[in-house]
């Protein structure tokens, strides 16, 4: 479903990411964990190219996406993102929120993402706030709005960006709990992520990242109880 | 006839030299007609060019970042008053228009690039992840800008962009350079032809005032209307 192929990123001089390959099929959720500084942002963020990529190869249903001749728009109708600090726009409702992009960009129309909206918000357990702004709602709910607004437009993939990193401690669980619920749907994931448990529960894949290269790669089984690479062994201690 | 009787005997004898001989205040009404028709125009033309030269700041492309460098540098380095003739008495000399679009052309042409730069503020005010979610979604960068990133630099920016209008208001009393008989230069007129400064010139003052504390009260309904998803 995503295939990367050695990828590089720099930033001015920095290398970010120094010759990532990776293959991500369908269905699977990766879950990345790593260091602050790692790379593994930088990485989920060059996947639906919110960062340009300096080197290497990007692949998405097997349609290369890192060149000018792609629209990448329509490449990212297929990839949901949730971000850290959540992104909602706050001069519309919850629902404008998760209605915006599909009737806009000609998905639906403006009932039927109504509709979808509700559903989603029912989802996420907020089907009252649907009338809402988004200054009204706690770190918790906004995470959860961010997440159904994704999914309204029917992607393929969802890439999480340290999704539960800017919340409250007791918010943390609840927006877990919707990731958890869309990973059993089948939904193919990407996670970035400090949140070890869930990683252990949820990850179909674990990946550690560290000085921009996949330093280690397999089951949660695999990374957490029986790490191979030093560097591994050293931020699981660390962290865990 | 005590002092105070007296006082108010010469005031009524002035206020009648200077506003309702020879129907003088006409003259002010038809000068408030002015300003406000040059100011409107002004403010219009203002918008335009300060979203385009905005744009052009923004822009990823060097040359048109230094055309709309540029223009901004040469308006606010030179005075307005300069700026009013050079387009009244040099660019538009040849062209049949009437003078007070030509003034209205010009004072746009100056609040522009003010106006481009509170745009061009409000616009770097809104925090990148707001693109970046619109981006994410599929938006072009189109789309991102008028849906989501320019409806809430508005509200950042109203009041920045209210008090440009005010500035711009009171900036239109030079037209009196170029021939125009707005309200200052009205008040200007009745002074020199009754020789009494004081009513002429109060009178002139309080005019500017009043439309100006309309407008700002006018503004003020619009910008609570505008902060209404600020509620929590």
């Amino acid at each position: 479903m995503i295939k990367v192929k050695n990828l590089h990123k720099k930033f001015g001089d920095l290398m970010v990411l120094n010759g990532i390959d990776e293959h991500i099929s369908q269905g699977e959720v990766v879950v990345i964990i790593g260091p602050s500084g790692s790379g593994k942002s930088t990485f989920l963020r060059c996947l639906n190219l919110l960062e340009d990529v300096t080197e290497g190869e990007i692949y998405v249903d097997d349609e290369l996406i890192n060149t000018p001749k792609v629209n990448i728009n329509v490449v990212r109708q297929k990839m949901g993102m949730v971000f850290q600090q959540f992104n909602l726009f706050p001069h519309l409702t919850i629902m404008d929120n998760i209605t915006l992009a599909p009737v806009l960009l000609k998905k639906m129309t403006k009932e039927e993402a109504v509709k979808k909206g509700q559903e989603l918000l029912e989802r996420v357990n907020l089907a009252e706030k649907a009338d809402a702004y988004p200054a009204q709602l706690s770190g918790g709910q906004k995470q959860r709005v961010a997440i159904a607004r994704a999914l309204a437009m029917n992607p393929e993939i969802m890439l999480f960006d340290e999704p539960t990193s800017a919340l409250d401690p007791e918010m943390v669980g609840e927006v877990l709990d919707v990731m958890k619920d869309l990973a059993r749907s089948g939904m193919t994931m990407v996670i970035v992520t400090h949140e070890m448990g869930f990683a252990r529960e949820v990850a179909s894949r674990v990946l550690f990242i560290d000085q921009g290269v996949v330093m280690e790669s397999g089951t949660p089984q695999e990374v957490f109880t029986d790490p191979k690479n030093e560097r591994t062994k050293l931020f699981l201690s660390k962290v865990l | 006839m005590t002092g105070i009787q007296l006082w108010f005997a010469e005031f009524c004898d002035l206020f009648h030299q200077s506003f309702i001989r020879e129907d003088r205040y006409k003259l002010l009404i038809s000068g408030v007609g002015v300003t406000v028709k040059v100011s409107l125009l002004a403010v219009f033309i203002g918008i335009l060019i300060g979203m385009l030269v905005a744009m052009c700041n923004l822009s990823k492309r060097k040359l048109i970042r230094a055309i709309g460098g540029i223009y901004t540098d040469v308006i606010r380095g030179t005075p307005s008053v300069t700026q009013l003739m050079v387009i009244y008495f040099v660019i538009f000399a040849t062209v049949d228009l009437d003078k007070w679009i030509i003034a209205a052309i010009a004072f746009g042409v100056n609040s522009g690039a003010y106006v481009s730069e509170i745009i061009r503020g409000g616009i770097l005010s809104v925090d990148h992840g707001q693109t970046e979610a619109g981006r994410s979604l599929g938006l072009n960068a189109f789309q991102t800008m008028t849906r989501i990133v320019i409806p809430q630099a508005v509200k950042n920016i109203f009041p920045a962009l209210c008090n440009e209008f005010i500035v711009l208001i009171k900036e239109t009393a030079i037209v009196g350079y170029v021939g125009l008989m707005d309200i200052q230069k009205a008040g200007d007129f009745i002074k020199s032809a009754t020789y009494k400064a004081p009513m002429p010139l109060f009178g002139t003052a309080v005019i500017y005032y009043v439309l100006i504390k309309i407008l700002t009260l006018t503004l003020r309904q619009v910008e609570n209307h505008l902060r209404k998803s600020d509620a929590r």
